[in-house]
């Protein structure tokens, strides 16, 4: 068995049996190879079931705003991403950190079922096994073995954060990852269409989207009680198919977690139709890193967030005659 | 398209009548709009404002429900920065709705269609400007269909 998962399980073990947790929030291996979902245990004899590999991609921190009402203590595994996410919804006020037990796991990258299907790999595929670029995949025939990231998710392979920023426990050792990550390059892109080429090509991704909300409803941050596009009275989203809605939905989906998204690219990930979230996303941080200083909302629980703060000399797009503040 | 329709059609671009929504603060722009209004200044009859307490009031969702019901042109108004009633609340509504119109350009609506603009009570001239450059630049672009919900027909 996987070194990590080994680590995984004794831990669990060991906090859930000296009670310094009451229960865990990990991942179980489902019937498919590209199956591992996330699960809430409290006996210590399902703590061998507990599971790290190449699919554990689900973000367990949102989890923690509905178990934390029903425990008093959490032990979570939280990958780099996470724990970025993790740290947004203390500085959101939606977790209590202190009931927490974080057991960090430094990630190397998810992997991508489609992937591996539109390669063909998935033809009696039985497992895949991960170590550091080294993936493994056995089938009914034999083990056929890759070096290198071509099965990652994108959004792996822009991973600015592969190792936990807070944790109790680390589990593995620390990722090094060398290659230069290009940060921006898909908002500047769409930045210098020209404007009717922009609305053109956010009017025709926004139209693809069938409105199943599920890149709301995985976000780690997107966890109002009631959310608007739930509310009919509010008149904002009906079965309807319009270009309004749509905008309206996008629009809104993004500059709500404005200053507060992590980045962990989620939403796109979900996106059954494929619409490239993310830049609007990263549009927001890139203007908020430019206007407002360094705010990739962050590994510094101390900072506040960049919406919820303002200094007297902001920048003022509104007023040619002052750059802000009182004269 | 039949004639008649046709007809109808030119004619209503050529009476392009733009809406623009204000949302003014009670406190400096409604006073500033006050104030236009006893000073005689002329303002267009297209702007209709819609008091807030605060320009920090507004949430993109209002901006954004106003373009779809109808309105060609988003604006607005509040305090200079320093001066506001609550005394921060412009602060906020300047750093969200500079990202807010960012992202509004980003997705491809003109900047024209949505501004912010500082007015205290005493520019009653400064807003009567303001509104008619607004509605000046609106002319320009002409009818857009842009976050309009197409199913909308505006009420004569
Ligand atoms: S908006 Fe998307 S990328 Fe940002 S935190 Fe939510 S799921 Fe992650
Ligand atoms: S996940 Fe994709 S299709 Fe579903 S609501 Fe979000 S953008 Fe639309």
């Amino acid at each position: 068995m996987d070194k990590t998962t080994v680590r995984m399980q004794q831990i669990a073990l060991q906090t859930l049996a000296n009670g310094e947790v009451d229960v865990i929030l990990g991942w179980k291996k489902g019937d498919e190879w590209y199956d591992s979902y996330p699960v809430v245990i409290n006996d210590i004899n399902e703590t061998a079931e507990l599971i790290w590999d190449a699919f554990c991609v689900n973000n367990l921190s949102k989890y923690l705003i509905t178990e934390l009402k029903k425990n008093l203590r959490i032990g979570v595994f939280l990958k780099g991403c996470d724990s970025l996410a993790f740290n947004q919804l203390v500085i959101d006020n939606r977790i209590d950190s202190e009931r927490v037990v974080i057991f960090g796991l430094p990630c190397p990258g998810m992997i991508d079922p489609q992937k591996v299907k539109h390669a063909g790999l998935n033809k009696g595929l039985l497992k895949v096994e991960r170590t550091g670029d080294k993936i493994v995949f056995i089938t009914k025939e034999g083990v056929k073995e890759y070096i290198g990231r071509s099965f990652d998710y994108d959004k792996c392979l822009n991973c600015r954060c592969p190792n936990p920023v807070v944790s109790k426990y680390m589990l593995s050792d620390a990722v090094t990852r060398t290659d230069e990550e290009q940060y921006f390059p898909d908002v500047t892109e769409i930045e210098k269409m020209p404007l009717e080429a922009r609305y053109d090509y956010w009017t025709k991704q926004f139209s693809k989207c069938i409105k199943c909300y599920a890149c709301r409803n995985i976000c780690p941050l997107c966890s109002c009680e009631t959310c608007v596009f739930d509310n009919i009275a509010a008149g904002v989203s009906s079965k309807a198919d319009a270009d309004c809605e749509q905008q309206f939905f996008h629009i809104i989906r993004a500059y709500h977690v404005a200053g507060r998204c992590v980045d962990c690219g989620e939403c796109s990930r979900v996106c059954p139709v494929g619409i490239p979230l993310e830049k609007l996303n990263r549009k927001i941080i890139k203007d908020i890193n430019q206007l407002y200083g360094d705010y990739t909302a962050d590994t510094d629980i101390a900072k506040s967030p960049p919406l919820g703060t303002y200094k007297v000399d902001d920048f003022d797009p509104f007023d040619g005659s002052k750059q802000g503040g009182k004269k | 398209m039949s004639l008649k329709l046709e007809e109808k059609a030119i004619s209503s671009k050529q009476q392009f009548e733009p809406l623009i929504v204000a949302f003014c603060c009670n406190w400096c722009s409604y006073a500033g709009a006050d104030l236009a209004g006893t000073s005689r200044l002329n303002y267009p009859a297209n702007i209709k404002i819609i008091k807030v307490p605060c320009s920090c009031r507004v949430s993109p969702n209002f901006v954004l429900r106003a373009f779809q019901r109808g309105a060609d042109g988003v604006i607005i108004a509040g305090c200079h920065p320093g001066d506001c009633h609550y005394s921060t609340g412009n602060y906020f509504t300047r750093r969200r709705f500079t990202l807010f119109a960012n992202l509004l350009e980003y997705v491809g609506i003109e900047r024209e269609k949505f501004k912010i603009e500082w007015i205290s009570a005493a520019e009653g001239n400064k807003f009567a400007t303001v509104m008619n450059e607004m509605l000046d630049s609106i002319n320009k672009l002409g009818p857009s269909r842009k976050l309009r919900d197409g199913r909308w027909i505006r009420q004569q």
